[in-house]
């Protein structure tokens, strides 16, 4: 099935170490009018904890913000994970934050992310995951393939760091392996 | 026990029969955050969600434990420095003029920003006027934070928030030894006594409605703890630090915590703080 005629409630895209420069490619690429909520997930350090939200909002063509606990997820706005919390996606379309425990030594992390997207809009989950040097995001991005979402890996040889889209092909097989341009491609088909 | 129509039992079920045979009431978290704890109680001791619930029904020691497990206690000494930094020089020293300061730390869990927020206090020299009621719903947690002893401190940036917080104070750099005796081979911290008399540590379970203390108070300190709940038991909640508060009294809560709708009109925000009002705001 094309993914243009999947119908999706969310994007939820996942990064981490070399991430910066393709979220903000793909964001400065993006459809103006993209029609979905999306979720942004990237490991940051714990200490640098402003200038990423305005980094990548310099040049994206939809608006990046740091969410509020409860805030609705808005069609057309990216939502970047707050440092040093935990975002899940709810039920009822509205984010929530978490201040537990690091996942696989990250907060955000990037699993519980997908995850409670695969949690509560199953096969409605577009997933996708970028380069990083870490294996969270993996287990997340398996669990929206077993809802039968629709999950994209960043073509390894196109990453700075190929270990987590390689730890993510080791658990499932993707719909698709894309590089930066691909996935600009996948995400614009999206726009009616 | 509940079982929906595919025979299958649900987590929300066993929230519910925790809720009949406890005095706890887990049913207005937040779903995905709730789930998942529920699935780590669960892999933990080997449980499917029937046994779990079975084991619930008949053992009250279990059941501490599983609260235990699906609360979250993680804080961190000044945590979001900006905040603290906020209240160090532009908020607390409003309260200059009282004769008591009382504060209600709500979800204290180990006590680390009921310390930070002493700290603040002792620098402005108010120290002798403050008086903390520091509530959580876990003894465990509390246990520790009576005890103020802090295990791998030393590497984890507290250091850095510390000196952040208080980077524009006065001449004479402001010394971490002044409240916590520091061991530094064993990588941890102890809360020096005279700060740990000014807090009166009592269990309360936010979900429940009775208040845990008689008097009114200045401050409530609510920080990334109605991240768990529902909006609706957030507002329930919320209604009742206003109902604690002084008129001008203030609410803090964490850096990505707002209020919702109706409760942005009682309160009025000041930088990351909202101050209890009288006046109708239409936004801030």
């Amino acid at each position: 099935m094309k993914l243009s005629d999947r119908k999706f409630k969310v994007v939820v895209i996942g990064g981490s170490a070399g991430s910066f420069s393709v979220v903000s490619k793909i964001l400065s690429q993006l459809d103006p009018g993209f029609p979905l909520p999306l979720v942004l997930c990237l490991h940051r350090l714990k200490h640098v904890r402003s200038g990423l939200v305005e980094g990548l909002n310099m040049k994206s063509k939809i608006p990046v913000v740091e969410p509020y606990d409860k805030e609705k997820l808005r069609a057309g706005v990216a939502m970047l994970a707050p440092s040093n919390y935990h975002l899940f996606v709810e039920f009822d379309s509205t984010i929530s934050l978490s201040t537990e425990d690091v996942h696989n030594h990250s907060r955000p992390s990037i699993d519980y992310a997908y995850s409670s997207a695969a949690y509560s809009f199953r096969d409605k989950t577009l997933g996708i995951i970028l380069t990083g040097a870490n294996k969270d995001g993996a287990r997340g991005m398996k669990s929206i393939c077993d809802k039968k979402g629709y999950t994209i890996v960043q073509e390894p040889a196109s990453c700075d760091v190929d270990a987590m889209p390689q730890a993510a092909l080791r658990l499932f097989e993707p719909d698709q392996i894309l590089n930066p341009d691909e996935i600009v491609k996948a995400l614009n088909s999206l726009v009616v | 026990m509940g079982l929906n129509s595919c025979g299958v039992m649900t987590y929300k079920e066993y929230l519910q029969v925790l809720k009949e045979h406890s005095p706890y009431d887990f049913s207005d978290y937040s779903d995905n955050s709730i789930f998942r704890r529920i699935q780590k109680v669960m892999r933990d001791h080997q449980l499917s969600l029937e046994e779990l619930c079975e084991k619930t029904q008949g053992n009250r020691y279990f059941v501490e434990e599983v609260v235990e497990a699906i609360t979250v206690n993680t804080t961190e000494l000044f945590r979001d420095p900006a905040v603290w930094k906020y209240l160090f020089e532009k908020h607390i020293p409003v309260y200059r003029g009282n004769n008591f300061i009382n504060v209600w730390h709500a979800g204290c869990s180990t006590g680390q920003e009921v310390y930070s927020l002493l700290i603040i206090f002792s620098e402005l020299g108010l120290l002798d006027k403050v008086r903390v009621f520091a509530t959580d719903i876990s003894q465990k947690a509390l246990d520790i934070a009576k005890k103020g002893v802090y295990q791998h401190q030393i590497d984890r940036g507290c250091m850095d928030n510390f000196n952040t917080v208080f980077e524009n104070h006065g001449s004479s750099s402001l010394s971490f030894s002044k409240y916590f005796d520091v061991d530094e081979k064993n990588d941890k911290i102890s809360v020096k006594p005279f700060l740990k008399e000014r807090i009166k540590f009592i269990r309360h379970d936010l979900v429940r409605n009775e208040m845990p203390f008689y008097n009114k108070v200045d401050i409530v300190f609510c920080r990334n703890v109605l991240i768990y709940f529902n909006v609706k038991l957030q507002n329930r909640i919320v209604q009742r630090f206003y109902d604690g508060l002084y008129n001008n009294g203030s609410l803090v809560l964490g850096a990505h915590e707002g209020l919702s709708g109706f409760f942005k009109t009682k309160f009025e925000r000041q930088g990351p703080i909202y101050r209890k009002s009288n006046t109708f705001h239409l936004r801030y």
